[in-house]
This record gives structure tokens, C-alpha cells and sequence, in this order.
């Protein structure tokens, strides 16, 4: 079960990383929450599309997550990946916003 | 065809959120400092958890539907793609949703 170990660690860790050090306010934020409920139907359509049992593009050990999927063949623990992976690039992408001075 | 599947499915995702920059005014793609700065470090710590997964047999990849094409370390340039492809897609729709709603 290491994957579903990480996937839960990494949520974790992007969540502090906010509240005790970056402090972007992001998570009080709509914005934020209205995005990742977008991007959370598109990652079912792609990640459906990834992982699908019949076609599959990748392949998940069984011995290494929980073996739950929902909805179609997606394991759950990619949720908190995914909402790790873009959490992070977003409060790094705030984070810059206050320091970068980007061509107008 | 098949084995650029994952590929295919990667630049899907870039094409469908183009409108976003430019009918929705995003401006993700315009703003390529601030794009590298969020991006570099979750790109090096996904890309470093996938290598430990690979190697680990967390997952794999269906030589059907990949190229074959790899970095060091075993690593699918899909895999490469999708940690550059999907954060854009995330911060075009955050962007966009910026724009419509906190204003």
C-alpha cells in the first residue's frame, strides 16, 4: 500500500506547506475551491480514460493501493495526488505572483 | 497510432484549455517567468516520485499505448508531459475562474 501511503502524505504535506510557511490564503479562497471542482471532472475524464481496465495506459500494482476505484477503474488514491500535484503548482503560482514581474 | 495514446491524450488537454488564455483572458501562457517559477519544483519532486515508483513497481506503463521513448531513470517522456501539461491545464482554470468570479 506505499502508493496510497504517498498519495495521502503528499496531500498532507502540500497542506502545510501552505498553512505554516507559504501563507498564500489560497484555500480561502472560491476561486480555488470552484477550480479544483472543474478540474476534478476533467481528471475523471482523462484519469478514466489513463486507467480503464480494459485498454489500460498505466498499470497500478495491486499490491500497492487500497484497490478501491471509483468511478470506472480510477483508484481513489489518485485523487489526493492529483489535488496535491495542483495545489502545489497553484500556491507556487501565487507565491510568484508577489514576486515576479512577468511581461504585461 | 495506439502507442501514442498517452501522448495524444496529453496534447488533448493543452488544445482544450487554449480558450482559456485567450477567449477567457487566463493569461497562463503570456506570463512564462511566473509559469516557470510555479512550476519547476512540483515538476522535480512528481518526476523524482515517479522514478521511485517505476523502480518500486507502484505502477507501469502499457508498451501499447506509450511511445517507448524514455528519459534516465526509465522514465516515459508521457510521464514528463504530464507533469508540465496538467499543472498548466490546473492554473488555466483557476485563472479563468479568477477572472469570472473575483470581479
Amino acid at each position: 500500500m506505499e502508493y496510497t501511503v504517498l498519495a495521502v502524505l503528499a496531500l498532507a504535506g502540500v497542506v502545510a506547506v501552505e498553512l505554516a510557511w507559504l501563507r498564500t490564503a489560497i484555500f480561502r479562497r472560491p476561486s480555488y475551491w470552484v477550480a479544483m471542482a472543474i478540474v476534478l471532472f476533467f481528471q475523471v475524464l482523462v484519469d478514466g480514460w489513463l486507467t480503464k481496465l480494459s485498454a489500460p495506459i498505466v498499470l497500478y500494482n495491486p499490491n500497492e493501493h487500497t484497490g478501491w476505484r471509483f468511478p470506472w477503474d480510477i483508484p481513489v488514491e489518485d485523487y489526493a495526488y492529483g489535488l496535491a500535484l495542483i495545489t502545489l503548482v497553484l500556491i507556487l503560482w501565487e507565491r510568484a505572483g508577489d514576486t515576479v514581474t512577468d511581461d504585461a | 497510432m495506439d502507442r501514442f495514446q498517452y501522448l495524444l491524450l496529453m496534447g488533448g488537454c493543452l488544445l482544450i484549455t487554449l480558450p482559456l488564455e485567450f477567449v477567457l483572458r487566463a493569461r497562463v501562457w503570456r506570463r512564462p517567468r511566473r509559469l516557470v517559477r510555479a512550476l519547476w519544483l512540483p515538476v522535480v519532486v512528481f518526476v523524482i516520485w515517479d522514478v521511485v515508483a517505476i523502480a518500486r513497481d507502484h505502477w507501469s506503463f502499457n508498451e501499447r499505448y506509450v511511445t517507448g521513448w524514455e528519459l534516465p531513470f526509465d522514465l516515459p517522456v508521457e510521464e514528463l508531459s504530464f507533469f508540465l501539461v496538467i499543472p498548466i491545464c490546473g492554473l488555466l482554470t483557476y485563472e479563468a475562474v479568477k477572472r469570472i468570479i473575483e470581479r
